[in-house]
């Protein structure tokens, strides 16, 4: 899902430390980086990959279609627009500290030219023994039928250590990413997961605050067929100090571990209350194996 | 990092919003000085970064100099949900008709900022927001500016003002949304806004939150978001670029990713105490995870360290060298359980156990919590 056998990766940011070797982890895991973009680098090469001054020159030099940013946070929301007025249309920004009002930009940029884009402070999307665009450490996860969606990027890895361990394979792997404003909510994901023919089960990896998971519970109840299971990290987290009253007022009072969990069972989410009823509920639903 | 009230004040005034004569004081003395200096009667208003502080009793109204001086050493005394203040607003207190909310706010779900709106303010708004959510005005604000002074008007007008009180409110919505954008806020709010017989308005309180990820390109002298943070280990964890929570318990956490902390916590508190709760984002290098142990030890009687680390981004077989060298160095005798998959595991594992750490293998964070518990027991008896 999202990537395939037809997803040409652009890396931006190629030639920084953390850029160069994740391109490296990303080519050893066979994914089909074809191009690299640092402003000012042109002509280079890291690990082999051709590296262009634009994002324009890169697509059209080796038709990428998709790209994966280290850009330093200041920096992200112009390689942004620069990445979709080129025509790219799946995005992965894996930089944490990007501005919240730079994301709300590009969040509203993404909407409206149709652009699926994970982030800020993603581990990026992996779809196992095909490819990956981010930071996933591949060796943890095996090819199969569960799908994980993880506001957390470290819990996906978890959970899918954990899956593998218990026989069962990871359809597609995708970090939203984990700032208060995201490029692409949960339930977008959902939605892609539920119409993905390789996912036959879905495991949701929230976390307390915010209210991705109580908009996901509706969604679910109206347009899910699929048997999903929800985990919610952070039930003992101490509560963090209220600041003023607003974001109490946008949608009502929500955020709690307690209110996530109740807005789950009540559409028949299944809770793991510890990552490790993974393996048993795979199990229980018949979704081990590739 | 949000702002004390008088900071938030002095941003607001300069943008033309009016807020009543203040000083801000260290000492009784001084709050008396300032108080008859403004004229009786005043408002003593403690500088703590709290919400409900007046519900709390963190503001008081004097009418004489008697009032001024004990009040306001009443307040350098009083905890304000867990809070002492340092300082205390001197304000000229205002006589207003009518109190109303005003709030401007980053709404995470949809992404987009959000003009809040209430007739009814106060120390009682979230009663209003729980039980009249009809009576609250919500207007999504375009995303990179552009609100109009005739948006403001409307607002206003809907808000059942007319005549001098509609002018002077939306005139005050239009500069509040102006900060908003200006200041890169999360959070600007205006609660109350006194709203006088003649149709006066002035801001009685003022909450303004920034975006620390911002700070850097907003154009004014802001205080270091270091300096705000009371605990000081806590403190000493945002002064090195990761995230401390200090807890009640005893055992240490060090995680790589807030989820996989929080995770940790989750299943250590269902059978043992956290101390605190440390988290390295995407930055770890040697020297990194020798300040993180050095920051988790600062706690006192701690019974083990567990640290849980992924290696995707973060090099972790350069922060277990870190680890290690805390340990020699320090001489730390306490348990240090570890689990620390990803990328170069292996690596990371030996250097760990180098260092006398036990490693664990497992890929769940409840195998390794396990063993913690283990060895906790076996050194019990």
């Amino acid at each position: 899902m999202l990537l395939d056998e037809n997803t040409r990766v652009l890396v931006q940011g190629i030639t920084g430390r953390i850029g160069s070797i994740q391109t490296k982890y990303m080519l050893e895991y066979h994914t089909n980086v074809v191009a690299g973009v640092t402003p000012g680098k042109g002509g280079m090469r890291v690990h082999s990959v051709p590296v262009f001054d634009t994002v324009q020159e890169a697509v059209k030099e080796t038709g990428a279609n998709a790209s994966v940013f280290f850009v330093p946070a200041p920096g992200v929301l112009d390689a942004f627009y620069e990445t979709v007025d080129a025509g790219i249309r799946l995005i992965v920004v894996v930089p944490e500290h990007v501005p919240v009002h730079d994301v709300m930009k590009m969040k509203e940029y993404a909407k409206e030219k149709g652009v699926v884009a994970l982030g800020p402070t993603t581990p990026g999307l992996l779809v196992p023994n095909l490819g990956k665009m981010g930071i996933m450490p591949a060796s943890l996860f095996r090819p199969g039928r569960v799908g994980i969606v993880s506001r957390s990027g470290t819990l996906s890895y978890e959970f899918a250590g954990i899956l593998s361990d218990h026989g069962a394979g990871q359809s597609t792997v995708v970090g939203m990413g984990a700032d208060p404003v995201v490029l692409t909510n949960l339930v977008e994901i959902l939605r892609l997961f539920e119409e993905d023919p390789k996912t036959e089960g879905i495991i949701i990896v929230g976390e307390v605050g915010g209210e991705q998971e109580e908009m996901a519970a509706a969604y679910i109840k109206a347009h899910v067929t699929k048997p999903v299971a929800a985990y919610i990290a952070g039930r003992l987290s101490p509560q963090g100090k209220r600041m003023g009253h607003a974001g109490a007022m946008i949608r009502g009072e929500k955020g709690s571990w307690d209110g996530k969990v109740a807005a789950f069972r009540e559409v028949g989410v299944d809770i793991l209350r510890s990552p490790i009823e993974a393996g048993q509920w795979v199990k229980a639903k018949g979704l081990t194996g590739a | 990092m949000r702002l004390q009230e008088y900071e938030a004040k002095e941003i607001f005034k300069t943008y033309g919003i009016p807020v009543p004569e203040f000083r801000v004081v260290r000492d009784p003395e001084a709050a008396l000085r300032a108080g008859l200096d403004l004229g009786l009667p005043v408002m003593l208003k403690a500088q703590v970064l709290v919400g409900g502080r007046g519900k709390a009793g963190g503001v008081l109204k004097c009418e004489t100099p008697e009032e001024v001086l004990t009040f306001s050493e009443e307040l350098f005394r009083r905890e304000i949900k867990g809070l002492v203040p340092k300082e205390l607003m001197v304000e000229k207190a205002c006589e207003v008709e009518k109190e109303i909310y005003l709030g401007c706010a980053v709404d995470g779900y949809e992404g987009r900022p959000v003009l809040i709106l209430s007739k009814r303010g106060g120390v009682d708004v979230e009663d209003v927001f729980r039980r009249h959510p009809e009576k609250v005005n919500k207007f999504p604000l375009p995303i990179d500016g552009g609100f109009l002074p005739y948006q403001a008007r409307g607002l206003s007008k809907e808000l059942g003002f007319s005549g001098e009180g509609m002018l002077s409110i939306s005139k005050v919505i239009y500069l509040l949304v102006k900060v908003f954008y200006e200041y890169e806020a999360l959070l600007a709010e205006i609660n109350p806004l006194g709203v006088s017989s003649g149709g006066d308005s002035i801001c009685l309180d003022a909450v303004l939150e920034v975006d620390n990820a911002a700070l850097k390109r907003i154009r004014a002298n802001l205080p270091n978001p270091a300096t705000r943070i009371e605990n000081p280990i806590e403190r000493k964890g945002r002064e090195i670029g990761v995230t401390y929570v200090d807890l009640d318990g005893d055992i240490g956490i060090i995680s790589s990713g807030a989820g996989l902390g929080m995770c940790s916590m989750d299943i250590i508190g269902d059978r043992l105490r956290p101390a605190n709760f440390l988290e390295t984002g995407g930055g770890i290098t040697e020297e990194l995870l020798y300040r993180c142990m050095e920051l988790v030890t600062m706690k006192p009687n701690l019974r083990a360290i567990f640290i849980n680390v992924y290696g995707g981004i973060n090099p972790i077989h350069e922060g277990a060298k870190g680890v290690v060298r805390f340990i020699r160095e320090k001489g730390l005798k306490i348990p240090i359980v570890a689990k620390a998959l990803g990328n170069r595991q292996e690596e990371t594992w030996e250097i760990l156990r180098s260092g006398g750490v036990e490693v664990v293998e497992e890929t769940d964070t409840e195998s390794a919590v396990k063993r913690l518990c283990e060895i906790l027991e076996r050194g019990r008896s």
